[in-house]
């Protein structure tokens, strides 16, 4: 970037700086820019630079925004204060200002001018051409780049019969969600006998940076159909943007543009500008003819249509600002260079408003051949965060969802309508796993009712009835009924609806149950809204996002309050290991804080761990033991799922419980997967302790291969948590080379206190949490240059970010986009032949496939090569159980029982690989259902404390600013490589009760709708 | 129980209404095609429309005063009790919702102590939500009186309204 544009034109030529003062950007006073900019360009004397007022170019989220033209650089977030360097460095030194230029959302570089940048790169603009890049105050400017040379043609060259035809020829249809063929209309409208005659359009301010097209599009369609008088319904609230149409208007006038003989060619015409009704049903273009008689703004039957009896009765042409806008292009350039564009139903290019979960925000023009993939991830930059797209949701209100799936399909009228969704007014939103697709459905169907009119008894007490079966669905009330109903409803008011807004008001229901009906599902069988979003299911995103359903503000609350070792009751409540889970639990929990809003997510794994480590074990509560049932349980491994099973079936249940471990302690995954520099052995052998003391017998050096043993033995149900233990193969050529091992077995075997050597280079192949626990192991036991080679990208590694960045800082390098092709050992070594890899097309989920590039081999030497790239179970065939095809256990997605009535399982031997907290809750999940399964009421809960008295208030989002997330304090570089002593040293307590206090209190928000 | 009649009939008109109005009304033709022009004038004009007027506005327009009623009361943007001063609109529309525009409401809310679609009680502002702005680039967005303001956020809300 530096080097091309270092060569800046020569002062010589003529520089025009552009200032956008678009609504978007004058939101943040770029009038103030413009000033700015204008006097130090004058104190500076450079005659050859003009500043500006330039309209609105689409991109507004990177705005304020100025473009220096002609190298077409393009400065971002600009500040008033930042006039003067703008103009020393760029225009007089010939330096672009690196901090002002765009950075691609992916890469992060900076892309320093317009046909680098996507977002502008990918478009076809042809409406929009002149949007951003004139003055939209100034007729001259539109008259420079071309203006009204159209309409020159049309009144000069052209009778209104070959301005219809060329039109039809053009394929133009309808922008304004009907998709009626334009010409079409026309034809009908200059058919209908009479004289007087109509055009009307309804305006969305989508041509504010040029509104001249618009004009210019209006008067060439009202020659067309012989229209003596027109409207413009101004309906958006956007001030600057009327008030910049009825100047531009005004200045028509004055050029002879508009009023009587126009250009000289006997043409009349008068149009006026109104301030719009912006109901939205009022859009609909006989209710539009309504508001303009002065009536209210219901719709009327059609046939007869507009065309041929509209405003007082007479023939009207209604069209979207965007068809009108459209026309004079097609006039100039010719019907076949427009309709060489888009596909073969729908030609040309249409204007979207690109927003939502995307990088790249905007008012977008493309061809109506681009797909949704291209729109999404090309021009939008893809999904930021990395979060995973859940769906495309086009034309707004009466619009519906895409799912991934239909990513390919190109976004024109019929490919949406078929997919149930329309192309609408161009509203495009994206969303990802943080939105609800339930609880969005509801949100659009409540703006459609409100807006129904009332005529019809369908869509007037249908949408009602929709909306009320929508909230009891999002608070916990709703059937599986419902959703059926919900389908029956919505193809009725879709039936028996009038006008536009009842007939499509249903399709978001209809695509979110078509595509998404799992979620609903999920909403009514579980209570559960996986984005956390339905405040009425929702007390607090973070308890409910947690596996186990930990009240989350409730401890924060007593660790605020200094009460640690209640706060531990609290957790103990639902969890067995409030300490293990304290010091390495992966906390999804952080992922839907709603503080992030605000600034950055509440620390509470780390503040877990606080209140476990400084809770006094003596003075937690501790609840009591139920009386003995008489019923024995198995539990085979001793791992997170089988240990929190057997805790709450003795303790709480009053089984007998043994637990049989085949290694020799107990502890699964939490002693032998998870090293000790994060996990310390005291640490997990006290919560050990604590599931023995109510009663649980653990056998270990035990292995179980058979399930009627344990039957034989007086068992009288069975849980197998016994885990994924095995390492999956790389599938390598020299995969069984001497030197190459798998992660499970190397962590294991560290984690027994085996000797194991690795030698000084060491490779590691993964990119999840094990990979980094191998790769960190490694350095601890003295290898000095540890490699992880992963397949894809930093930004795709499922690893935890803190995992990586501490791998990082110990010295571990990570190679990405590189996998293993071949290994062999060599002269006391292994040679290990990597092939380099590219991300090619996404695939469903959005991410980019990663491909070999062909050629690109080349070897390494190392000692010891470890395949961290996947677990597997590694279940007896004599436990006679129904696999399914990953290997894993088929259960019962509700009881978790397996296609044994006595069997249960849970954790990574039913999920594949997880976390520790999954199996717990699993653990716990399966001891309800193996206490129902033994005659008891499988009411497993336990209080711990009395119930809270609520003093405290929901925090306001005006407090003072706080410090912001607490940086976890972490044993110096010097004193880890030599041991696995542990990294992470805690919270020093009074950051730990600042960060408790951070907390929103989401759970006692009172829900206002 | 008793009922409180809440009608705009026992509000008193507002401060030499009738001058104002006449004035108002001199600019149009009396064409019934200019109802909702002149509603929209009477609203900047008093900030809401008083209903002594509506008579006056069927009268001039040749409309039947019901017809009048029907369209004041029909489009959301007509208010039929004195409104705030400074109107603040908060947008509702998709694209501000999914990047927090809620918060921001709800902000709105609380520094002014009242809840969407009601005024101050000294009438010195109004809240409402409307459908969509526009500006869905820039979202969350907020109107204060003319002034379209984009990317708010919580913390930015004490400033823009009491600037």
């Amino acid at each position: 970037m530096a080097a091309k544009d270092k060569g800046a034109a020569p002062l010589n030529d003529r520089v025009s700086v552009l200032v956008c003062q678009g609504t978007g950007c004058s939101s943040s006073k770029s009038e103030r820019i413009r000033l700015a900019l204008e006097e130090e360009v004058k104190k500076s004397h450079l005659d050859n630079v003009s500043v500006e007022l330039a309209g609105c170019h689409g991109f507004c989220q990177e705005g304020p925004t100025v473009i220096i033209n002609p190298e077409g650089v393009f400065y971002t977030h600009v500040k008033p204060e930042d006039a003067t360097e703008i103009v020393q460095s760029h225009l007089v030194q010939g330096k672009p200002v690196d901090r002002l230029l765009y950075r691609d959302p992916v890469t992060k570089e900076a892309r320093a001018t317009l046909d680098k940048i996507d977002f502008f790169r990918k478009q076809t603009r042809l409406v929009l051409h002149n949007c951003g890049y004139i003055n939209p105050e100034k007729i001259e400017d539109y008259i420079a780049a071309g203006g009204y040379e159209a309409l020159r043609k049309a009144l000069r060259d052209m009778t209104p019969e070959q301005v219809i035809e060329e039109v039809k020829r053009s394929g133009l249809r309808g922008r304004g969600g009907g998709g009626f063929s334009a010409g079409q209309k026309w034809e009908v409208c200059r058919r209908s006998p009479g004289n007087e005659k109509y055009v009307i359009c309804n305006d969305r301010n989508i041509l504010e940076g040029d509104p001249h097209t618009l004009i210019e599009g209006i008067i060439i369609a009202a020659y067309a159909v012989g229209a003596a008088e027109g409207f413009i319904s101004f309906r958006t609230k956007s001030p600057l943007g009327f008030k910049r149409m009825a100047a531009a208007i005004e200045q028509a006038k004055e050029h002879n543009f508009l009023g009587k003989n126009i250009l000289g060619t006997g043409f009349s015409f008068e149009l006026q500008l109104r301030q719009g009704m912006e109901d939205f049903v009022a859009g609909e273009e006989t209710a539009l003819i309504a508001s303009i008689e002065g009536e209210r703004g219901m719709p009327r039957p059609k046939p007869p249509y507009p065309a041929q009896s509209g405003l007082w009765g007479k023939p009207t042409i209604v069209h979207n600002v965007k068809t009108f806008a459209t026309v004079p292009i097609i006039i100039r350039n010719g019907a076949k260079w427009f309709a060489g564009f888009g596909t073969e139903k729908s030609k040309g290019t249409a204007i979207f408003a690109l927003t939502g979960k995307v990088a790249n925000n905007g008012l977008v023009e493309v061809p109506l051949n681009m797909t949704l993939r291209e729109l999404v991830f090309g021009i939008g930059g893809g999904i930021p965060g990395g979060k995973r797209l859940k769906a495309v949701h086009t034309g707004g209100p009466s619009g519906g969802f895409l799912p991934p799936s239909l990513l390919d399909s190109p976004v024109d009228f019929d490919t949406l309508e078929t997919a149930g969704s329309i192309m609408g007014s161009g509203a495009v939103v994206v969303l990802d796993e943080d939105s609800c697709i339930v609880d969005t459905t509801k949100f659009f169907l409540s703006s459609t009712q409100l807006d129904s009119c009332g005529k019809c008894v369908q869509c007037r007490l249908g949408l009602k009835q929709m909306v009320d079966i929508m909230e009891d669905i999002t608070h916990g009330r709703g059937q599986l009924s419902d959703i059926d109903l919900l389908v029956e409803l919505g193809e009725a008011i879709k039936a028996g609806s009038l006008c536009g807004l009842g007939k499509t008001a249903p399709n978001p229901i209809l695509t979110s149950i078509k595509y998404f009906r799992e979620e609903y599902i999920e909403h009514i069988k579980k209570a559960h809204c996986s984005a956390a979003v339905c405040k009425g299911l929702v007390k607090a995103p973070c308890s409910h996002t947690c596996p186990a359903g930990v009240d989350v503000p409730r401890y924060l609350r007593l660790i605020a309050q200094k009460r640690y070792d209640d706060a531990v009751a609290v957790i103990r409540e639902r969890i067995p290991f409030p300490s293990v889970c304290g010091y390495i639990c992966i906390h999804v929990c952080e992922t839907k804080c709603r503080r992030r809003q605000l600034d950055e997510p509440i620390a509470i794994r780390a503040l877990k761990r606080f209140a476990a480590d400084h809770a006094r074990k003596d003075a937690l509560p501790k609840g009591k033991i139920a009386p003995a049932s008489g019923k024995k349980v198995a539990v085979v491994g001793a791992g997170p799922a089988g240990l929190t099973a057997a805790y709450y079936l003795a303790k709480l249940g009053g089984h007998a419980v043994t637990v049989f471990e085949a290694l020799p302690e107990a502890g699964g995954m939490m002693l032998v997967g998870i090293p000790r520099y994060r996990l310390p052995k005291e640490i997990l052998d006290s919560e050990i302790e604590e599931i023995k003391k109510v009663g649980v017998e653990i056998k270990t050096n035990t292995r179980v291969d058979s399930i009627d043993a344990l039957r034989a033995q007086g068992f009288d149900a069975v849980f197998l948590g016994v885990g994924a233990h095995a390492g999956s193969k790389m599938r390598v050529t020299g995969e069984e080379s001497q030197g190459v091992m798998d992660c499970v077995t190397f962590l294991r075997d560290v984690s027994l206190g085996k000797e194991v050597k690795i030698g000084n280079r060491v490779a590691v192949i993964g990119g999840g949490n094990a990979a980094i626990d191998c790769s960190r192991t490694s350095l601890r036991l003295g290898a000095k240059d540890v490699d992880i080679i992963y397949r894809r990208t930093r930004d795709e590694m499922p690893a935890a970010e803190e995992e990586i960045e501490e791998a990082l800082k110990e010295g571990v390098k990570i190679e990405y986009l590189m996998a293993p092709n071949k290994i062999s050992r060599q002269n006391g070594h292994l040679d290990l032949e990597c092939i380099r890899m590219q991300l090619g097309a996404e695939d469903a989920s959005g991410r980019k496939r990663p491909e070999p590039v062909k050629g690109s081999e080349f070897s390494r030497e190392y000692d010891t090569v470890i395949a961290a790239i996947g677990q597997r179970s590694d279940i007896p065939n004599s436990f006679g159980l129904a696999l399914n095809k990953d290997g894993t256990i088929r259960v019962d997605p509700d009881t978790l029982a397996t296609s044994r009535p006595d069997t249960f399982s849970g954790g990574d031997v039913v999920s594949g690989p997880a976390s520790v907290i999954e199996a717990i809750a699993a653990g716990r999940q399966a001891a309800v259902s193996i206490d129902k399964y033994l005659g008891g009421k499988g009411l497993l809960e336990e209080k711990l404390l009395p119930p809270e008295e609520i003093n405290a208030q929901p925090e306001s989002d005006d407090e003072p600013k706080s410090e912001g997330r607490p940086k976890n304090p972490e044993l110096p570089l010097s004193k880890r490589l030599n041991s696995f002593e542990l990294v992470e040293l805690g919270l020093p307590r009074a950051k730990a009760i600042k960060e408790a206090e951070r907390c929103l209190k989401c759970d006692l928000e009172k829900e206002e709708e | 129980m008793k009922a409180e009649c809440a009608c705009a009939a026992t509000r008193e008109p507002p401060k030499e209404m009738d001058s104002r109005l006449a004035g108002i009304l001199s600019l149009y033709r009396g064409r019934p095609d200019e109802v909702i022009p002149i509603l929209q004038q009477i609203q900047r004009e008093f900030g809401y429309l008083p209903e002594q007027a509506m008579s006056q506005v069927a009268r001039f327009t040749g409309v039947d005063e019901s017809k009048v009623f029907g369209v004041a009361t029909f489009y959301a943007q007509f208010k039929l009790v004195p409104t705030g001063r400074n109107v603040i609109k908060v947008c509702r529309g998709n694209a501000c919702r999914v990047r927090g525009g809620a918060r921001v409401l709800k902000t709105v809310e609380k520094q002014l102590g009242i809840k969407h679609g009601e005024s101050t009680s000294d009438l010195e502002y109004a809240l409402e939500t409307v459908a969509c702005l526009g500006a869905c680039a820039v979202a969350p967005a907020v109107v204060v009186n003319d002034e379209t303001h984009g990317n708010t956020t919580p913390d930015k809300i004490p400033e823009l309204i009491q600037p």
